[in-house]
């Protein structure tokens, strides 16, 4: 921001900083142990009076020499051009923070020279033991050169006391400085035996090669002890947020830990061939295969130590972007490209999208990423929609701390979704064509007040119900919507009746084939473990059939019904006809008609890609099912994809507990509610009840408009009563905080409704719901208690939920208001009054059955005080209907 | 001027004056070094072109490098602490050819070591490695004088948006031409003056060292002629605000300008006259003038654009005083090692 950025699309600095790193740093550490390894080898030929092995050392001096003060001393001047060249604002820091320390560095060095120059040309020139104070002289120099650099190395990943006071010494000597100093002085012993191994094995007698064969040997397996135990100590002094970048969740260190893994066991493996005696061919190639192998290793290594300091580049103060955290909000604020002194587009507008987000990824993200090649921004992006990637930007540094927070606007951020979209990929965001379904006309039951003598209430207990129809990559919703009924006896105390009474459900024509439409039949055993015969639910029910009776209810429950039509249109508010009969005389006593809603209209494909499935209307796409499982096996470690391609999908609760399908789950996994609302909240907060119809049936554009109870009609939306996305999300991950994950969920999520995270209440879902009594406080919103919101006031108790609960006298709220986000009088998209068939029948208007005082619908005398609750009767203004 | 550009500057942990200081001490020695490295190689190369190059030319040239390296690196420390935002903008913008330094400084130096090493084995060889050697060193050279003017001139920075991928050398810099020559030749005399100096220390017949320190002084004095000129081309090939400083625009720039034509008569009379001792001295003081010069210069570039002074001073003195006592102890240590060099060595050893 504050510099220009070197454009490198196709290598990327971060790249060319490993390159040069990785060779300079093996080098380095060999320049340090080796000088040991001269000394000590030249003093053991002096006191045991062997000219070969004296010979050896001579000859080992002009490699080393060669290797380290050309070699290593010009890449160490070579890291400082790149770091300066890739990241100038974090070299700047570094460079007036230690300044005196990198000014000590440059004497040590210049001993080193000066000392090995003399050790090099005067060898054998001087008195032995001269030339050995000379030879410690130099391994001091090296040495106390890895002290200072070990300071600074250390203070950019933990800077410890240094944050606060900003002093030089606090910085220098930081909570890592130990074990980093003595890991790095094992490691550098370690290669002073492998390259050792080098001159030695050029060596002409066969007696003397596997001498310092032996000799090298110690100096590769001694330093090795020392070098695990400080392996361990190092990791306990890294931060937590560092430890889990690199052993948990973020994938990114997976390839490095390998390579460390391997590198390591071939190292020390084959280096054992050094104790055995093999030819001389066969020890000049594993000499120098292990001096290769010491290149990965010391690459697995360091790069392990940048994934452990990720996001940032000088920890907790300066992001790997180049921009440091005391300028984060104000980018936020204001805007990256306002800030940013080296873009030609200062703002965003919607004509220069694509070019606005082209500058912002130039200046903000090629500091460690190419476009296509290593670290390629287009093979992290191919799998998310232009939303997905806005979304994407959102989530940064969240749930993986590994990147770094998106510095700039919302605006900013849609232009960065948008030039990776349009530009990189190519690929043309379509507008979502409103779904215009065609209105059916409605046939409503008839209904005589004055000589009927029952009334049958029918609903469905969720008014928003979703199918997760591709069962061949995973399921979390299988077909099955679930019918309550409530049979009341009309008279001047109307009783609700249960005993002899044969309840029947017919779905209407066009759905009674399901097993047409779902996969669900061919993989009920593989997903639930239950072979079920076609059209037939996981409770035994088909989409024709009849109600058990229970509690003064009648239930069929998890009735396969799909929304897909046997004519091939989607309609997902298939409609039920319900018959109560005597059961002794099979006489029809009462008939009413109720919507089931069942819709696959699943918000997936708006992030992860994908078409709609079925005749481009709804259903989840196997691109889209795909591109889920891959995320999920990305950030979790997981093979869902390839055992669904092997024919064995998964129920998403097998693992995440669920109430609503009666799944244990897994311990110390999140259940499958808190997991995918407490993951999804943090690629989707900012935004009010956009985020909730971003996954849900609930937009305005879709194909279902699935809220279409009266609270939408009078601009109540989900948030109204569920909170944000954010509070939602944080509420159900504060029930699981005992789980690591919730953790890691939650840390980046703000809570939107409430002061903070504390004043959330921790959620059951399904469970705990919102209480209609937090707005009705005296079953009337204009009384007092209404504070415009229901977040966090949950329903009492089981019972107390709006789809159990009853009045004093046994009658079910749902049955006389209508079924959630269904509310009487509902508006439903596929014929207005489609889920108002019982309230027209029974009373002429869509309204809350009773409505307006019509107590005649059960009662068969006038009714004038306040039955089932309070402000039922001469309720002023009257209760709305929809006309 | 060109704020909405130029970077913000981080702080600094002591006065500016005392990096100043440094800067040119360490920038002094270190041009001493490189004038006899980049020098004596050409001049070795010209011999070597005319068939006249000595068995014992030239062999500290890789031993030279090291140094020449080393003492680049605290001025390079002390340039990026006082300019490092203006330098490390300059840097991005040729990025290119500034990283290939780096490569083309590993190659110079191998090629040195092929050169001194290989002379008998493999002549060929080490005959490549000296003309390769020489000419990536004139890269280097040539890329620094590049990055060093662009630093300085932010009213050219527009060419990053134009190419930012790192290309951009500052070609349409009118100082860059007589820059680069001045300095070529200023190396070429200091690093005749350096031969000189070998030639008074090695240990061949009085005669011919008399001879050859006449002949590397009489470089050193035609090429200071021949500077005359090239330097009074670079001085007006500046901005008129800055030579004219030189010229009683400012008072101590002017002196500092009469110090160094003084400085030059001089040399030219020792050197045309076989006077080593003197003009060593003389070759050290111009050297070390035109290295203030230089800064003085580089204040004037950058006049109403930015002053180290500016740089804000956070008073944390105790990472100066233990560099200061470390210094010390490295001078020592290395005059002790130097001490065991001359300590004779003893027979049983």
């Amino acid at each position: 921001m504050n510099y220009p950025v070197w454009f490198l699309p196709n290598l990327g600095g971060g790249l060319l900083i490993a390159i040069i790193a990785i060779m300079h740093v093996v080098i380095s550490h060999l320049a340090v142990g080796g000088g040991l390894f001269l000394v000590l080898t030249e003093r053991k030929a002096v006191v045991t009076k062997n000219a070969a092995l004296l010979e050896y050392v001579r000859k080992h001096t002009w490699f080393f020499l060669l290797l380290t003060m050309v070699f290593g001393g010009m890449s160490g001047v070579g890291i400082w051009f790149i770091i300066a060249l890739v990241n100038p604002a974090a070299t700047s820091s570094l460079i007036h923070t230690f300044v005196f320390g990198w000014a000590i560095e440059w004497v040590f060095f210049i001993g080193e020279i000066v000392a090995l120059l003399i050790y090099h040309y005067r060898f054998g020139k001087m008195d032995d033991r001269s030339h050995m104070i000379v030879g410690w002289l130099y391994f001091i120099f090296a040495w106390l050169s890895l002290f200072v650099i070990n300071g600074i190395l250390g203070f950019m990943l933990t800077p410890g006391s240094w944050l606060e006071t900003g002093n030089f010494w606090h910085g220098i000597f930081n909570p890592s400085y130990l074990p980093s100093l003595i890991f790095r002085t094992s490691i550098a012993f370690i290669f002073a035996g492998v390259f050792g191994l080098v001159t030695a094995s050029w060596l002409k007698d066969a007696e003397m090669r596997q001498s310092v064969f032996r000799l090298c040997a110690r100096w590769m397996y001694i330093p090795l002890l020392i070098l695990a135990a400080t392996g361990f100590y190092y990791t306990r002094v890294i931060s937590p947020e560092s430890f889990e970048n690199l052993f948990h969740f973020n994938r990114e260190s997976t390839p490095f830990i390998k390579v460390l893994i391997v590198s390591s066991i071939l190292l020390f493996g084959l280096g054992l061939f050094t104790l055995i005696r093999t030819p001389k061919f066969i020890q000049k190639t594993g000499a120098l295969l292990l001096v290769l192998i010491c290149f990965g290793w010391m690459s697995g290594f360091e790069y392990m130590r940048e994934i452990a300091r990720k996001p940032f580049v000088l920890y907790s103060q300066m992001y790997s972007t180049g921009i440091s955290l005391s300028e984060m909000d104000i980018i936020k604020q204001e805007g990256f490209l306002t800030h940013s002194k080296w873009s030609k587009v200062k703002e965003v507008t919607p004509e220069n999208m694509v070019e606005a987000g082209a500058e912002i990824v130039r200046l903000q993200c090629l500091t460690c990423h190419t476009l296509d090649r290593y670290n390629g921004m287009m093979n992290k992006s191919d799998k998310l929609t232009e939303r997905g990637l806005e979304a994407l930007l959102t989530g940064m540094g969240k749930v993986n701390g590994y990147m770094p927070p998106f510095a700039g606007t919302e605006e900013e951020k849609r232009a960065v979704a948008a030039y990776i979209y349009r530009e990189l990929h190519g690929k043309v965001s379509e507008a979502i064509q409103p779904h215009r379904p065609e209105e059916i006309p409605l046939e409503i039951p008839e209904f005589d007040p004055s000589k009927d003598e029952f009334v049958l209430l029918v609903w469905n207990d969720l008014g928003m119900h979703c199918i997760s129809d591709n069962e061949k990559y995973f399921s979390f919703l299988p077909p099955g919507n679930t019918l309550h009924a409530q049979l009341f006896k009309r008279g001047a105390l109307p009783e609700v009746i249960t005993e002899g009474i044969l309840m029947e459900y017919q779905v209407e024509d066009g759905y009674k084939h399901p097993g047409n439409h779902s996969m669900f039949w061919d993989y009920d055993t593989e997903i639930f473990g239950v072979d079920l015969p076609e059209g037939t639910g996981l409770m035994g029910k088909g989409v024709d059939g009849t109600m058990e009776a229970q509690g003064g209810l009648f239930a069929a429950r998890l009735i396969p019904v799909m929304p897909y039509r046997d004519d091939g249109s989607y309609n997902p508010f298939p409609l039920f006809t319900i018959t109560a009969k005597d059961e002794a005389t099979g006489e029809i006593v009462a008939t009413t008609k109720a919507v089931a809603p069942t819709s696959t209209e699943m918000g997936c494909r708006n992030c992860h890609e994908g078409e709609w499935a079925w005749n481009d209307v709804s259903g989840l796409a196997d691109l889209t099912a795909i591109n889920i499982l891959k995320a999920h096996d990305r950030y979790n470690h997981t093979h869902l994809l390839q055992d669904a391609e092997n024919g064995h999908p998964k129920l998403c609760q097998s693992c995440h507990a669920d109430p609503a399908v009666m799944a244990p789950g897994k311990p110390d996994v999140l259940n499958f509610s808190t997991a995918i609302h407490g993951f999804h909240a943090n690629y989707l907060s900012g935004l009010d009840h956009e985020a909730c119809n971003m996954c849900h049936p609930g937009r305005f554009d879709g194909n279902t408009k699935c809220f279409r109870g009266r609270h939408n009609d009078v601009g109540i939306s989900c948030t109204d009563c569920h909170g944000t996305l954010e509070d939602h999300a944080l509420g159900l991950l504060a029930n699981q905080s005992g789980i690591e994950a919730s953790k890691r969920l939650s840390r980046g999520l703000e809570p939107v409704l409430v002061a903070s995270k504390s004043d959330i209440k921790p959620r059951m879902p399904w469970l705990m719901e919102p209480d209609c009594k937090s707005c009705h406080t005296n079953f009337n919103i204009f009384e007092d208690g209404y504070d415009g919101t229901a977040f966090n006031l949950w329903a009492p108790g089981f019972e107390a939920l709006y789809r159990n609960r009853t009045d004093n006298h046994g009658v079910m709220c749902i049955a006389c208001h209508g079924s959630p986000h269904a509310i009487y009088g509902a508006m439903n998209t596929y014929g207005l009054h489609r889920d108002n068939h019982q309230p027209l029948q029974y009373q002429g208007v869509a309204g809350t059955i009773g409505t307006r005082e019509q107590c005649m619908v059960c009662h068969t005398v006038e009714m004038t005080q306040n039955g089932h609750h309070r402000n039922m009767v001469n309720r002023f203004p009257p209760p709305v209907v929809v006309e | 001027m060109y704020d909405s550009i130029i970077p913000t500057t981080d702080t600094i942990p002591v006065h500016w004056l005392w990096f100043e200081l440094l800067l040119i001490f360490t920038f002094f020695i270190h041009m001493i070094l490189m004038n006899f490295i980049l020098g004596g190689s050409l001049l070795t190369v010209w011999d070597l072109l005319r068939g006249k190059l000595e068995k014992r030319a030239s062999g500290s040239i890789p031993t030279l490098i090291a140094l020449t390296v080393n003492f680049g690196v605290p001025p390079l420390l002390f340039v990026q602490v006082l300019y490092g935002h203006l330098f490390y903008t300059s840097s991005v913008m040729l990025a290119i050819p500034w990283i290939l330094v780096i490569p083309v400084l590993i190659l110079a130096y191998y090629g040195a070591y092929l050169f001194v090493k290989k002379r008998d084995r493999a002549p060929g060889w080490s005959k490549a490695g000296l003309i390769i050697s020489s000419l990536f060193l004139l890269y280097i050279a040539f890329v620094f004088v590049n990055n060093n003017t662009l630093a300085v001139r932010p009213e050219l920075w527009g060419i990053y948006f134009e190419n930012p991928g790192g290309w951009n050398l500052n070609l349409s810099e009118p100082t860059l031409w007589p820059r680069y020559v001045h300095f070529l030749l200023a190396a070429l005399a200091i690093g005749a003056l350096g031969r000189a100096i070998s030639y008074r220390f090695s240990k061949m017949e009085e005669k011919e060292k008399t001879l050859q320190i006449k002949r590397n002084l009489k470089i050193f004095g035609g090429i200071t002629l021949i500077q005359l000129g090239i330097g009074t081309w670079f001085w007006f090939s500046m901005p008129q605000e800055v030579w004219k400083l030189f010229m009683g625009g400012s008072f101590f720039a002017t002196i500092l300008m009469v110090m160094g034509w003084l400085m030059t008569l001089l040399i030219l009379h020792s050197a045309f006259t076989g006077r080593l001792n003197a003009s060593m001295i003389l070759g050290g003081l111009i050297v070390l003038l035109m290295v203030i010069i230089r800064d003085v210069t580089r204040v004037a570039y950058l006049d109403e654009i930015f002053h180290p002074e500016q740089l804000k001073n956070v008073n944390e003195a105790s990472p100066l005083i233990a560099f200061l006592i470390t210094f010390v102890i490295g001078l020592l240590a290395i005059f002790y090692m130097i001490r065991l060099i001359l300590k004779p060595k003893t027979p049983q050893s």
